[in-house]
């Protein structure tokens, strides 16, 4: 592809639109800011077609995965993909209802819903597991990092509220006091890097958008 | 294959995975057969939380932007479910919409079989509105912030808002009184202190996850009126709502549950510190 193509359009409509925004923005007139609406719906069209866009990279990916390893256990969970891509599409489909009917909270509720909890709740073990292992009190930083973190986690738990009651001013002090100066100085640096990349992008000038051309 | 540990510190360095597990799976097992029902306290953002909602005047509109993950529910129920009750107990007009795939189901479950719009008098159409999910993201809250019906012309049974007396008057930002953002992606509550408040400066509470609430309270009290962050101040908005809910055996789930880990955290830091101090076998 051309510079033209690959570069300059993607750059004259990326600039156009972010001034667009900007002028929405910080201008009184109402043709911006019927811009601005035309344009947020359309992020949330562009958002509705990518979640198709990923069922063909999801195909594209199961392929590919199959193509490199092809055994009778790949094709297995290839093909446990897509029984529960189908099964979920045909119940939330065939049915009266569709997606409110009873087959497909089933489906669900019970599937879903278990398999998702689950996950996250084996996450507990993985964490545990490799806080043991590994957050050691090696420098101040981590220190900081331990003392804040256990004063936040056991000041949520009644069994330490009542038996050491001093935890929860002391959690809540560390939560809105440190943590808050913290943040507030964290969001302020991004709030500054993302104007940055921000006016750097609209002007063409951002790395990204460099190496992505 | 590791070396067998020789020393007593690398031992308790060493100790099998599987007795934490173990010990965690009983340890959280133990309070929900015999419950403690230990005394909570209640969090500055809880009261924060509760009072956004309690002040609002009879008639005011409430704009609930549920964003819930059923693979994280359990996390956010109780906060989830407190809210629902208090929001129908007042005089207010709420409308749900929902911003995450799982949310409809969640949403409907809920106001279906749990909670029970008309058990406090409420009505669908007139003092509530379910919409249906879109995936609207930070550019989609703007949307929605500056035309309702361009986000979603219709509601979740696929009734056009414009048929729902409810809806009548509502068309944007300018007849909402409160939002309630609920999500679980910590970066989110930007979104809407970015669309709601800086541009229309309405009043904003959040309800999240406990690992996402350090993230959230750096916007407290300025931006944001009040926050709830996992099961811990869903439980606390339980109590300070008076609604008791699924939040009060979690909470006691967690008392027991953290013991192994808080074990095996210190006899970690107890070998890295004796390895290092003692047999010198780790430099700093």
């Amino acid at each position: 592809m051309s510079q033209l193509v690959r570069k300059q359009i993607p750059l004259v409509i990326c600039s156009v639109l972010g001034i667009l925004m900007i002028l929405s923005y910080f201008t009184p007139f109402e043709v911006f800011a019927q811009f601005k609406g035309i344009a947020t719906n359309w992020v949330v069209i562009i958002s509705a077609v990518t979640v198709a866009m990923g069922l063909v990279y999801m195909t594209n990916a199961q392929i590919k995965m199959y193509q490199r390893n092809r055994t009778p256990l790949q094709l297995a969970y290839v093909l446990t993909t897509y029984f529960f891509f189908f099964a979920f599409l045909i119940s939330g489909l065939a049915y009266p209802g569709d997606i409110n009917s009873r087959e497909y909270q089933w489906w669900f509720q019970n599937i879903y819903g278990n398999v998702g909890a689950t996950v996250y709740a084996v996450m507990f073990f993985t964490l545990a597991s490799s806080a043991y292992r590994t957050f050691v009190v090696s420098s101040i930083e981590a220190v900081a990092l331990l003392l804040g973190g256990m004063l936040y986690t056991l000041r949520q738990i009644p069994l330490f509220q009542v038996y050491i009651s001093w935890i929860v001013p002391l959690g809540e002090w560390v939560l809105l006091v440190p943590n808050t100066a913290g943040g507030r100085g964290a969001v302020v640096a991004a709030a500054l890097a993302a104007l940055v990349v921000g006016i750097r992008t609209l002007w063409g000038k951002e790395v990204t958008l460099e190496v992505a051309s | 294959m590791s070396e067998k540990p020789t020393t007593f510190w690398e031992k308790i360095g060493k100790i099998d995975y599987r007795w934490l597990y173990a010990l965690s799976l009983i340890f959280t097992i133990i309070p929900i057969i015999q419950p403690l029902g230990l005394p909570i306290q209640v969090s500055e953002g809880t009261i924060g939380y509760f009072n956004a909602i309690d002040k609002l005047k009879p008639g005011s509109v409430v704009a609930v932007s549920f964003g819930a993950s059923l693979a994280l529910l359990d996390e956010q129920e109780a906060q989830y479910l407190a809210t629902w009750k208090m929001l129908f107990q007042r005089e207010l007009k709420v409308i749900f919409y929902c911003t995450y795939a799982d949310s409809p189901l969640i949403i409907q479950k809920h106001l279906g079989s749990v909670v029970k719009p008309e058990n406090y008098g409420k009505k669908y159409g007139v003092d509530y509105v379910v919409l249906p999910y879109a995936p609207l993201g930070e550019a989609g809250e703007a949307s929605f912030a500056q035309n309702i019906r361009g986000v979603y012309p219709n509601d979740i049974y696929g009734t056009p808002l414009d048929q729902i007396p409810m809806m009548k008057n509502i068309n944007d930002q300018s007849a909402i009184d409160l939002v309630i953002f609920m999500y679980t992606s910590c970066t989110d509550v930007e979104w809407p202190i970015r669309q709601w408040v800086v541009p229309y400066k309405k009043p904003v509470i959040v309800a999240t996850l406990g690992c996402c609430g350090p993230m959230a309270v750096p916007y407290y009290p300025t931006q944001i009126q009040g926050f709830l962050s996992g099961s811990g101040m869903g439980t606390e908005i339980e109590i300070v709502s008076k609604n008791p809910g699924p939040g009060a055996m979690m909470s006691d789930a967690k008392n027991l549950g953290i013991l192994p880990f808080i074990l095996f955290f210190i006899l970690g830091n107890i070998s890295y510190l004796g390895r290092r101090f003692v047999t010198k076998e780790v430099k700093k």
